[in-house]
């Protein structure tokens, strides 16, 4: 063979596929071969040369491993869409599937099991079922993962041929790489199975625990987190796994490391004995500073790890400060997830070691960065009392090198310390005071402002320094302005003096007459009725004591840590989401592990976790910590929400009272919470849509032997910000009763960013049980309005307006339309209205409108032949990126 | 479990695409490459080895300038996908003897078949280039070395990965010499990477070193081989402590080390006693030992910097470097950086008179000043002066503004941390047996910095 590979990408000036198709039938071994990767190399460009199927399984019975590996590839990559000739292949399958040699055995199962086509399917069982009794390891290895194949594409026929007991003797087999196999392919046939399949018992437990000392790395991390399921029945058990595992930590390769790592953390919860869990705690330290030798890569791995393990277990990095102290040369997504584990490990024994490094971070050219280390001193002094001064000198020195973003970012922080340290460092107002032209930023802006109308009292120029940033009002961000109005009602009500009484009137007729912003114009009115009625009653408002805030680096809610902690070395745990939340992989189990997590307490995670995923990096959830929140509506924290919620009560009709009749009728509500998951109790649970409102429609019932009571509800932030308007109303229920309730829903309290999608996540709490989680599923069409309905001419107009690039369509293969008026009917009480239709050929278009909330319109266009499957579905809207979901709930729709 | 696995050249071109599972859709390698291109969100640059879109994770190394990307629907163990994707870079380049889009293009067919037998249904079946052999049939095809630029060590910085320095060795493992015999041969590197902090007073306030003991293999008959280290090596600082509480071990001239890791073919069994390990290398370049030393050790550079301003819009950075190696000993590729206030417009520097293979450059761009030296003999000093010219008053105190002074360097047959291989025994019968054993020691900086 002469010549290199790449000679295969260049193409002839003759017709292409017929000189393959030549070649490919030549009597020369070698030139069939070369023809065969000719056709692959093609294949890799994205040329379709699927019509040399026959001519390439032609090639396929050859006793020359290369070709037949070649024709393979080819036939994963093209019997999909030739499904009819893939038949071709079926018997050189099955007779390689009986060769001499286990190579070309193993070769044969593996590939048709990547063969997903049914009729291929049936011929593989038999040929599955002796090589999985093979006597060559390599043979069993591939079979055993060839189960999960099949499992995948049927897993009914898996079960019936007894697979599922073949696989689970491998894990007794002699050979460590067929253990490690079959415990990867049981573990994942149990994750999208409901039955319980691959359960761990001390049996198991202990074979495992033996077949790992002999395993490849890599069967070493299957290994160790299928075990990481197992629980411990008592203290001892958990020191025997612990003592086990431990070796693991000395692996070179840090996947085995970051798993053993997770499971000595998972044992240690049951370990009583203080001793045994300090000295566990030591031996952890060195490997996972090890891991901050690796590439940067896994550094980022292993740093979002640490992050957590620190939070729940501080003691064993406490002395290692100085490891995360950061290079030179790291990454940026490196350094900022370093100086997030310091925060969390300053402690006033190295604050000024920490301080040192902060104060260099806060010089470097990466402005990010930069203004990371300037947050983080502000965090530290929050955090450490004793070192908040030192921590505020070295703001103060960084102001004065007039670096601009350095400077806002000082401000903004000192703003919280201000909030955290009432009455103390105030000396330094004036100096802050210097930089005021210089801010451009909304944040450090409000931050400044903010101040001023704190410390009005102190400033002798308050007024003036306000007053200059008046003049723009109009043109400032809503942040700024909620500031500017608060900062000034502060000023007159400290000061009533005809300067600041000349402002207040300016500001309040510019925040309520000028504006379009609801928030600031509530706002100010409120301020305004409270001034005009009752001066004292505003001071009492605006001027009352703030509580006080406290450090947020550590800002995980403690049920979501510990979910976040059992999955410690998986995706889950950089990203500081719970798996759910972006595995979209449909899971039918159920998760039992909730049992372990009673204390979840009042919170549910209905602020914390969805922030970090879509990212990957991580900033600290800053907006949603107490001082920020706090600090923007400074007026009066405790007061205001109170006051809000009156005016609410007057003017929206939103929130529909509490005691709305809960009967809720027609078909059984799907089960959100099965009563094994929920300690005895079940909730079932479905948003539905009634009279112009939206109602979460839920049915508890206490199958557990104690009373229940105290029932209370969230919701995570979701696509609609759909929350609860109202209180949860569950009277208390008996053990064996049941109730129904209807809980009002309200939208756009807190959206989620991102994408859209369909994930509703609900928390549940009573006081007997600890916090339950699930995740429902929002169904689009019961979000469209009444008002949906559309003029003909408006419709054309519409579909005219919008450019062709909002028009999105997909095809319901599944869904029939029997009966025009059925399915219109069936629309129209769903919000989806009929506007026009017309006759095409055989088929029936039909033109229909509906609108989401907030008024964006869809326009759709329904094709189909009546009576036969196969819907075609088009829409036109400004909101494009919502076609997923209004697809769906259209085939839902027309399935019902 | 990975879904597909592909490699992206840097325009992000397909180099290499397998999808094991189908359950990702095609395009994502366009949308990988546009959401690692465009990384602005949380203001960071450079996107985090680990993301998610849309609901399929995507992972990503660099490995030579390319792209080694895998993606999943699961929750699986990112550290187990990363390393998969180093290894993966590591098993082509034993086979292929150099990584590049050149060679993965010309030996795709064999790529092919190495991702086959690496990985079935997105498993990892294994990445031993030993086991491999017996399942692999196509052929390397050797690109010409000779075209290359010279793989230095100094590059490997460029490659963004630890694990795989350049050992200048761009030979196959797989494939025979020319002449269809194999040299018998066998290549044991000691790379330490270190990282110093100096305070603004020349004080150590950080020091570590990261290191490795490196093997490549072209023995026949894969005989059993013995290396044994510094008797007195002593393992895991007494307390546990970090910090500088280690004090005694450092006067009594033991070496110890923080923590250690080996490879999974080496049997420790008399390590514990007289510190020697014995392993049957498996083919390829594969690290037998991972170290990490925090002990006090003698830093190979001293940085003097001195800041004079001269008026107000002028001032003279005078830069200092001391090698305090023995004179036997030359380093070489050595770069000094130092960003300088941003307000800087014109830098004019001057050498000391007579020196040959020094360059300097002030990058306008970056406002950094460059000063690369081809060598530096033991115990020489050399000194650069640069005159700065500002286009602003300066806020009166550059020092904050300008600097830290970092360096990159390699000094071959040095290390700092005096960890040694004593000898390297190849068990095999015959007298006539003598294969090469080559021993090298080389020291590279990490992260070499000088607060000013």
């Amino acid at each position: 063979m002469s010549g290199h590979d790449s000679k295969y990408f260049s193409t002839t000036k003759k017709g292409e596929i017929p000189e393959l198709k030549e070649e490919l039938n030549s009597q020369y071994k070698d030139k069939r071969k070369d023809a065969v990767k000719k056709v692959i190399a093609a294949m890799t460009v994205g040329k379709d040369v699927s019509s040399l199927f026959t001519d390439v399984v032609n090639c396929m019975q050859t006793e020359n491993l290369e070709l037949k590996k070649l024709v393979y590839l080819y036939l994963i990559n093209y019997a999909k869409s030739q499904p009819d000739l893939a038949i071709l292949a079926v018997n050189t399958f099955v007779k390689d599937s009986q060769d001499p040699n286990p190579l070309i055995r193993a070769l044969a199962v593996r590939t048709m099991g990547c063969i997903r086509v049914d009729k291929i399917t049936e011929y593989l069982c038999d040929p599955l079922q002796r090589c999985l009794k093979d006597d060559d390891p390599y043979v069993r290895k591939t079979a055993a993962i060839c189960v999960a194949k099949l499992y995948d594409i049927n897993a009914e026929l898996v079960e019936d041929r007894g697979f599922l007991d073949a696989l689970k003797d491998l894990i007794s087999d002699n050979n460590p790489m067929v253990v490690a196999n079959a415990v990867a392919a049981l573990a994942e046939i149990q994750e999208s199975s409901s039955k319980p399949i691959f359960e761990i018992t001390s049996h198991t437990l202990s074979k495992l625990l033996t077949a790992l000392n002999e395993c490849t790395e890599w069967g070493q991390v299957f290994i160790l987190d299928a075990l990481s399921k197992y629980k411990a029945a008592d203290a001892r058990e958990a020191e025997n796994i612990v003592e086990r595992v431990t070796p693991r930590l000395q692996h070179a390769n840090c996947a085995v490391v970051l798993s053993a790592v997770k499971m000595i953390l998972q044992q240690m919860e049951l370990i009583t004995s203080t001793d045994v869990v300090r000295n566990l705690c030591k031996k952890m330290a060195p490997p996972l500073v090890t891991l901050l030798s690796a590439e940067p890569e896994i550094q980022y791995v292993a740093l979002r790890n640490i992050n957590l393990i620190v939070q729940k277990r501080p003691t064993i990095l406490a002395h290692e400060i100085k490891v995360f102290f950061c290079k030179y040369n790291d990454p940026i997504y490196v350094k900022m997830e370093k100086l997030e584990i310091m925060i969390k490990l300053a402690s006033d024994r190295n604050i000024d070691q920490v301080l040192l490094e902060f104060k260099e971070y806060a010089t470097e050219v990466d402005v990010d960065f930069v203004r990371k280390a300037v947050r983080a001193i502000g965090r530290c002094a929050i955090k450490l009392e004793r070192a908040a001064e030192r921590c505020i000198s070295v703001l103060l020195e960084l102001i004065k090198i007039k670096v601009n973003y350095v400077v806002q970012e000082a401000i903004i922080v000192i703003k919280d310390i201000f909030r955290r340290y009432p009455n103390t460092y105030e000396s330094i107002i004036a100096t802050l005071c210097e930089s005021l032209d210089t801010l451009d930023e909304p944040e450090a802006k409000a931050s400044m402002i903010w101040i001023i109308g704190e410390y009005a009292e102190r400033i002798d120029n308050a007024d003036e320094l306000l007053e200059s940033f008046l003049e723009s009002f109009p043109e400032e961000p809503p942040q700024v302005q909620l500031q500017l109005l608060t900062a000034t009602v502060k000023l007159f009500l400290k000061k009533p003096t005809e300067g600041p009484q000349q402002m207040i009137q300016v500001v309040l007729n510019n925040a309520t007459v000028e504006t379009d912003n609801p928030d600031l114009r509530d706002r100010a009115y409120i301020y305004w009725r409270l001034l005009s009625t009752d001066p004292e009653a505003a001071k009492d408002v605006v001027l009352a004591e703030k509580p006080v805030i406290s450090d947020d680096s550590n800002q995980l809610d403690p049920s979501l840590l510990d979910e976040l902690l059992s999955n410690i070395a998986t995706l889950s745990s950089v990203y500081h989401k719970p798996p759910e939340a972006f595995v979209t992989r449909v899971k039918t189990t159920q998760k039992t592990e909730e049992e372990e997590y009673p204390d979840a307490g009042e919170q549910s995670y209905s602020d914390s976790p969805a922030r970090v995923a879509e990212s990957g990096a991580s900033p600290p959830a800053s907006t949603a910590n107490p001082q920020h929140s706090a600090a923007r509506q400074p007026a009066a924290p405790a007061a205001l929400p109170d006051l809000l919620d009156l005016g609410m009560d007057n003017s929206s009709s939103a929130i529909v009272p509490v005691d709305q009749p809960a009967t809720p009728a027609g078909p059984p509500l799907p089960i959100v919470l099965p009563a094994s998951s929920g300690q005895g109790l079940q909730i079932s649970a479905q948003l539905i849509r009634r009279d112009g409102q939206i109602f979460y429609s839920m049915m508890f019932e206490n199958n557990s032997q104690v009373p229940l009571d105290g029932f209370m509800i969230q919701f995570n932030k979701n696509t609609f910000g759909l929350a609860a308007g109202g209180q949860l109303q569950v009277p208390q229920l008996l053990p064996g009763t049941s109730a129904s309730t209807l809980l009002p829903m309200v939208l756009f309290q807190n959206i989620s960013p991102g994408p859209a999608n369909t994930l509703l996540q609900v928390a549940i709490k009573n006081n007997q049980q600890p916090v339950w989680y699930f995740n429902d599923k929002i169904y689009f069409h019961v979000l469209f309005t009444e008002d949906g309905t559309m003029e003909r001419s408006t419709f054309l107009e519409t579909w005219k307006s919008l450019p062709d690039s909002n028009e999105v369509s997909r095809d319901f293969p599944a869904s029939v339309i029997n009966n025009v008026q059925t399915t219109l009917d069936r629309l129209a009480a769903s919000n989806m209205f009929f506007i026009a239709k017309r006759k095409h050929a055989n088929q029936e278009v039909l033109y229909l409108s509906a609108k989401s909330p907030r008024g964006i319109p869809f326009l759709i266009e329904l094709t189909a032949v009546i009576g036969t499957p196969g819907v075609k579905c088009a829409i036109k809207t400004p909101s494009p990126e919502m076609a997923p979901l209004f697809f769906e709930a259209v085939e839902t729709l027309l399935k019902s | 479990m990975i879904s597909q696995f592909f490699v992206l050249s840097q325009r992000g071109d397909s180099i290499v695409f397998r999808d094991y599972r189908g359950d990702v859709p095609k395009g994502s390698a366009e949308i990988f490459f546009r959401k690692v291109k465009f990384w602005k969100e949380d203001g960071g640059e450079e996107a985090p080895p680990v993301f998610n879109v849309d609901g399929v994770n995507y992972f990503h190394v660099k490995v030579v300038g390319l792209l080694f990307v895998a993606t999943s629907r699961t929750n699986l163990s990112p550290s187990l996908v990363l390393e998969l994707l180093q290894r993966i870079a590591r098993v082509i380049k034993d086979y292929l003897g150099v990584l590049n889009e050149d060679s993965l293009r010309k030996n795709f067919v064999l790529v092919y078949e190495l991702l086959d037998e690496v990985v079935d249904f997105g498993y990892v079946q294994t990445t031993s280039t030993e086991i491999l052999k017996s399942y692999i049939f196509n052929e390397p095809i050797m690109i010409d070395a000779g075209r290359l630029p010279p793989l230095g060590p100094a590059a490997m910085f460029m490659q963004g990965s630890k694990r795989m320095p350049g050992t200048a060795i761009t030979k196959s493992v797989v494939a025979n010499e020319p002449g269809g015999r194999k040299r018998e041969e066998i290549f044991v590197d000691i790379i330490e990477k270190i990282s110093i902090t100096f305070s603004s007073s020349g004080y150590i306030l950080t020091s570590e070193i990261d290191g490795t003991i490196q093997m490549k293999s072209y023995l026949t008959g894969n005989p059993e081989i013995k290396l044994a280290l510094n008797e007195d090596l002593g393992i895991g600082r007494a307390g546990g402590r970090s910090g500088y509480d280690y004090g005694g071990s450092a006067g009594s001239g033991a070496v110890v080390l923080d923590d250690c890791n080996f490879h999974e073919s080496v049997q420790l069994d008399s390590f514990d006693v007289d510190r020697t390990l014995t392993l049957v290398p498996p083919d390829g370049e594969f690290p037998v030992m991972n170290y990490r030393i925090t002990q006090e050790f003698k830093p190979p550079f001293r940085i003097n910097t001195l800041i004079e301003e001269a008026g107000s819009l002028k001032a003279e950075v005078i830069l200092k470097i001391r090698a305090e190696f023995p004179s036997d000993i030359t380093a070489n590729t050595i770069l000094v950086q130092m960003p300088l206030p941003t307000y800087t417009s014109r830098v004019s520097f001057e050498l000391e008179p007579g020196t040959v293979g020094q360059t300097t450059d002030f990058k306008e761009s970056n406002k950094r000043l460059e000063w690369s030296l081809k060598k530096v003999v033991g115990g020489s000093d050399h000194t650069l002066r640069a005159k700065l010219t500002f286009s602003q008053e300066s806020h009166g105190n550059i020092t904050k503004e300008a600097g830290p002074v970092s360096m990159t360097f390699t000094i071959p047959m040095y290390n700092p941390s005096r960890l040694q291989v004593k000898y390297l025994q190849i068990a095999k019968k015959s007298k006539t047996y003598n294969p090469y054993r080559w021993v090298r020691y080389v020291t590279q900086a990490n992260s070499y910095v000088a607060r000013i």
